[in-house]
């Protein structure tokens, strides 16, 4: 008997088994558990693979979204669909990573309680977005395609950013079977996740190289033929813009002017500019990260460098990314980085408040003031002020070519330069001709609202 | 009456309030009051004092004398003989004395190179006459049973564990549980499922209830390991109430078929040669469960070991692992036969075989544990190596027959963050929501995993911790080790090593299941569909772990203690008075 008794010890065994076993799940629940919570797929958190509790708001506590017990979009059909790719959609076709990035902070979640909230009481995520310049913006953009931006090249709230085509979430078209092409891209977040021909806005660059690098390119003058030839290649204008000034050139937008400054600056230099300026980099700011672009001369011939100089070439831009590189214009060679959510709370508790992140210095303070001085003139003798009033909008326009004979996209960059309206802004109307005709009558549009919105507070 | 309308109307009209008040509360409560419970309950399992029993002198003509402390006694050279009598002539195992449930004793040869002598006369069995003299290597010795008034004295003499007082206190702090459960579940859920819920947990107050009294009727006293038994069935009827609140009665009908087989059990134990003779019916049965299994099984993910019987769908693999439990256990007497060792690995080879054509990897695993703990506790030296061949046969058969299908769940492994939609989505699911829900829970009905699959069985442990927190997920876990270590202790006063070998593979099992179940939901294991034992949703696993239990209580020698021990009848004891 004595040596069956003694055996029984042999459980023990087993009981350290499942001890150890125990311990170690309780070690890595101790150390990773706030990961697991927030991991892809979480039930009490996630909806497909966005965000699935909480609620989402806008600048001034208009509800966009509420999670607390189904997926409850904005009251407004208008607001639903200008903010649908802020918010994802019910499916998952649409993801949005601003709002899902912040899942952790908005469910309070913390390794005692972990979700518990007394009374379920939801989290809540503030955006920078104000429903009513949303709402403007893609009423002004029409059943067009494109996108539209506008921050605060101060603080980096976005005020707007609009992309369509889009749609109501509550009330889904029938987007598979539709045969025109008026769903193209309809899941795309065109603002953060496109890249764009950038056409003349680009001549900017161009621009603030060549006022960086070229000595004495102020008292210069190009002379336009309509025609600039390149062997049998050429660059060529819409009419004769005859002799002009840097400044000329850019308020003309004058083609032929710009083959010549780019060929002065150099291929080199151009590539170092962009670089600089950081144009073409993807832009991160709230678990968003942009498309990148492209500026690729390595094997241009000089018609060619002389084109990407002018934004064509096989030259791409992100809008947010390059109207980031306005705020940094008018910021006097700096400028606030975006951001989307500016607040996110858990019950009663602040879990995040956005700061303002600035980008490092890309130009000199000089530089920015000539192309903000420019961009003015542009405004004042081209598209023309008053279609902004009360306001200080410099900006440039540009008509990227597409070939294929699609019609030109209709590009419009720029910002205010007024101390109480910060804002620096992109505007892209797919195949809409034009840059200014097109584009300047839609921001003069969403201005107004903007400097409504911004007289409010 | 216009009053007391405004007053439900308002109360109607308050109820998100009340509830997240009420919920509020009872994220604390229930870990305290389950704490306080458990302490109650767990402090007498694991520190009472372990008193040898004396069953009967012997004297040896040298003038020693040893006690015989167990109803099997070794006599022999070797050091851990029960008597140990360092002489050349007396073989390492010489001959085994037993004692009879009516208080007979015999002696036997154990296979010893002199065999032994009673009276002068060769013998290989003899019972024993007081005063006879037996010659064991040439050593002459008597045995002298203790008297009738002796052994009721040894029997009030020793410690009683705990009193009647103290389990109806536990028994009511459990009651109040089932009652904040049960209250909480009503506010949390939908009307039409009150009844279920009110079923569900009074059902198992009411169980616990009449056990306490039938305990009191036939007085015993110790109720510790039957509350923390209905402690955990009332956290799996917190877990069915979840995920499916129309199961709680058939769970609560398995509960009290349970009980009864609990019951059956341990009446069979509580007479050494009655238990001999159900060994013989539960090998067979053991045997005979599978067979059916196999004949007219369901198969379901890939394992066929579902029975589909007028609408009730049971597991018989369950049962069967009662019965080997039963088959495995053996007294002192057998255990020196080789022949008998070699019989039980022969009935283990079969068993092992119908495992593999049913392809149910986990009861597979549950039932080669059980096998190499009886395997160890059974065999000398002798066995060692052929049982050694035997469970490497096992498991080679295990690995080559049910490997395909087993693969799939080991390939992903401490991988399931690589595959989370897919071939990981139980585990990652239920680990998030463990972690959703913190050490206190989230509440009633609030949990999300419900919605995954087998949440209320294989994921139970997780569906626990997500609503009642992690604190009382460990407590669950915890309760399961300290019946394991009740066991281990007591096999120290165990009366036959039937009773050891009984109680300590059950404790085996209820581990191994615990083990497969709580760590395969938390990946520290590959999860396997093992059920927890009370906890999870299942009738078949809520039977055969009642049943088990009850190979605990039967080695449960303190006063008292268990009903699977029997008293001396109260006759005798006013007759001595």
């Amino acid at each position: 008997m004595n040596r069956v008794s003694k055996r029984a010890s042999a459980v023990i065994v087993l009981i350290a088994v499942l001890l150890g076993g125990l311990v170690f799940f309780l070690y890595e629940y101790a150390t990773t558990a706030d990961q697991w919570v927030v991991s892809a797929g979480s039930p009490h958190i996630y909806n497909s693979t966005n965000i699935g509790c909480g609620q989402i708001l806008d600048r001034s506590g208009n509800m966009l979204l509420d999670l607390t017990q189904s997926r409850i979009y904005a009251q407004d059909q208008t607001v639903r669909k200008a903010t649908l790719h802020w918010l994802g959609d019910r499916k998952g076709q649409i993801s949005a990573p601003a709002v899902t990035h912040y899942a952790r902070e908005m469910t309070g979640y913390d390794m005692i309680n972990g979700l518990y909230s007394y009374g379920g009481m939801a989290g809540q995520a503030v955006l920078t977005l104000s429903s009513e310049i949303q709402k403007a913006a893609l009423e002004a953009l029409g059943d067009r395609k494109g996108t539209i931006g506008i921050y605060n090249y101060k603080t980096g709230e976005i005020l707007c950013a609009v992309t369509a085509p889009t749609y109501d979430p509550d009330n889904v078209p029938d987007i598979e079977g539709d045969t025109t092409d008026r769903y193209e891209g309809i899941y795309l977040n065109r603002f953060t996740q496109s890249s764009y021909v950038p056409g003349s806005i680009f001549k900017v660059v161009s621009t603030a190289a060549a006022l960086d690098c070229v000595d004495g390119i102020t008292d210069m003058t190009f002379t336009c033929s309509g025609v600039y030839e390149y062997g049998t290649d050429k660059v060529t204008c819409e009419k004769v813009h005859g002799r002009q000034s840097l400044k000329m050139a850019l308020a003309n937008s004058c083609n032929c002017a710009y083959a010549q400054i780019v060929a002065l600056i150099g291929k080199e230099n151009m590539v170092k500019y962009v670089d600089q300026f950081q144009v073409t980099q993807p832009l991160s700011f709230d678990g968003i990260t942009t498309a990148a672009g492209n500026y690729d001369v390595e094997q241009a011939a000089p018609v060619q460098l002389a084109w990407s100089g002018i934004g064509q070439h096989t030259d791409l831009v992100n809008p947010c990314r390059y109207m980031t590189f306005m705020g940094a214009i008018a910021g006097g060679g700096r400028a606030a980085l975006p951001h989307l959510v500016a607040q996110v709370s858990a019950g009663e508790e602040i879990t995040y408040t956005a700061g303002t992140t600035e980008s490092g210095r890309i130009m000199s303070e000089e530089v920015a003031g000539t192309l903000k001085e420019y961009m003015r003139s542009n405004v004042q003798n081209v598209y023309g002020a008053g279609n902004f009033p009360g306001l200080t909008v410099c900006a440039k326009s540009g008509t990227s070519q597409l070939g294929g004979g699609q019609t030109s996209n209709a590009m419009f960059a720029g910002f205010v330069a007024d101390e109480e309206y910060p804002l620096a802004f992109i505007v892209v109307v797919e195949n809409g001709g034009y840059g200014s005709s097109t584009c300047v009558p839609v921001l003069s549009r969403i201005l107004a609202v903007c400097k409504a919105e911004m007289d409010k507070t | 009456m216009e009053q007391l309308n405004q007053v439900l109307q308002w109360f109607a009209g308050a109820k998100d309030t009340y509830v997240n008040v009420y919920f509020g509360i009872l994220r604390y409560m229930v870990p305290m009051l389950a704490l306080v419970l458990l302490w109650r309950c767990i402090k007498p399992l694991l520190w009472f004092r372990r008193e040898p029993e004396i069953w009967a002198w012997l004297y040896l003509n040298d003038g020693t004398k040893y006690a015989i402390t167990h109803w099997e006694s070794v006599i022999g050279r070797h050091k851990s003989s029960d008597v140990c009598i360092d002489f050349p002539t007396v073989s390492r195992n010489h001959a085994v004395l037993t004692r009879y449930d009516d208080g007979s004793w015999t002696i036997a040869d154990a296979n010893s190179k002199s065999g032994i002598l009673v009276n002068g006369r060769q013998v290989s069995i003899c019972a024993l006459q007081a005063d006879d003299v037996i010659s064991v290597g040439g050593i002459e010795m008597t045995l002298m049973p203790i008297t009738a008034r002796q052994e009721q004295l040894m029997t009030q003499l020793r410690t009683k564990a705990g009193n009647g007082f103290d389990s109806v206190i536990n028994l009511f702090l459990l009651t109040l549980l089932q009652c904040m459960f049960c209250l909480a579940f009503m506010m949390g859920g939908e009307f039409e499922h009150f009844p279920h819920i009110l079923m569900g947990f009074g059902g198992i107050t009411l169980c616990q209830w009449l056990l306490l009294i039938f305990y009191a009727l036939i007085r015993r006293s110790s109720f510790e390991l039957e509350t923390v038994a209905f402690f955990l069935s009332t956290l799996g009827m917190t877990v069915i109430a979840t995920v499916d609140p129309t199961e709680t009665v058939k769970q609560l009908i398995a509960m009290g078929v349970g009980l009864l087989t609990f019951m059956l059990v341990g009446w069979s134990l509580r007479d050494l040669e009655r238990a001999k003779k159900f060994r013989y019916i539960a090998t067979a049965m053991g045997i005979g469960f599978l067979v059916i299994t196999l004949l007219f099984g369901q198969e379901y993910h890939g394992a066929k070991n579902w029975l589909l019987i007028g609408g009730f769908t049971i597991q018989p693999s369950e049962l069967s692992k009662l019965c080997f439990v039963f088959a495995g256990a053996s007294t002192m007497e057998r255990l020196m036969n080789k022949r008998n060792l070699i019989l039980f690995i022969g009935y283990s080879v079969v068993i092992c075989g119908f495992l593999a054509l049913m392809n149910d990897f986990g009861t597979a695993l549950i039932f080669f544990v059980a096998f190499l703990v009886i395997a160890y506790l059974r065999s000398g030296s002798v066995g060692t190596i052929a049982l050694a061949c035997t469970s490497l046969g096992f498991a080679g058969v295990i690995a080559i027959k049910i490997a395909p299908h087993a693969l799939r769940r080991f390939s992903i492994w401490r991988h399931i963050w690589e595959d989370p939609y897919n071939l990981g989505f139980q585990q990652t699911r239920a680990i998030m929501c463990i972690a959703s829900g913190g050490l206190f829970g989230l509440g009633a009905g609030r949990g999300k995993l419900k919605n995954v699959f087998a949440a209320d069985s294989d994921l139970a442990f997780a569906t626990l911790s997500e609503e009642w927190g992690l604190i009382l997920g460990v407590m669950a876990v915890l309760c399961i080790v300290a019946i394991a270590i009740f066991a281990i202790r007591t096999a120290v006063m165990a009366r036959s090593s039937f009773y050891i070998i009984g109680s300590c593979t059950a404790a085996a099992v209820l581990l191994t299941q615990t083990i497969l179940n709580c760590l395969g939901t938390v990946d520290v294991l590959p999860l396997t569909g093992v059920t927890f034992p009370f906890l999870s949703n299942g009738g078949s696993s809520m039977i055969c772990a009642w049943g088990l239990l009850a190979f605990i209580k039967a080695a449960d020698t303190r006063q008292n203690a268990s009903f699977a021990v029997r008293l001396l009848k109260r006759r005798e004891e006013d007759a001595d008075e």
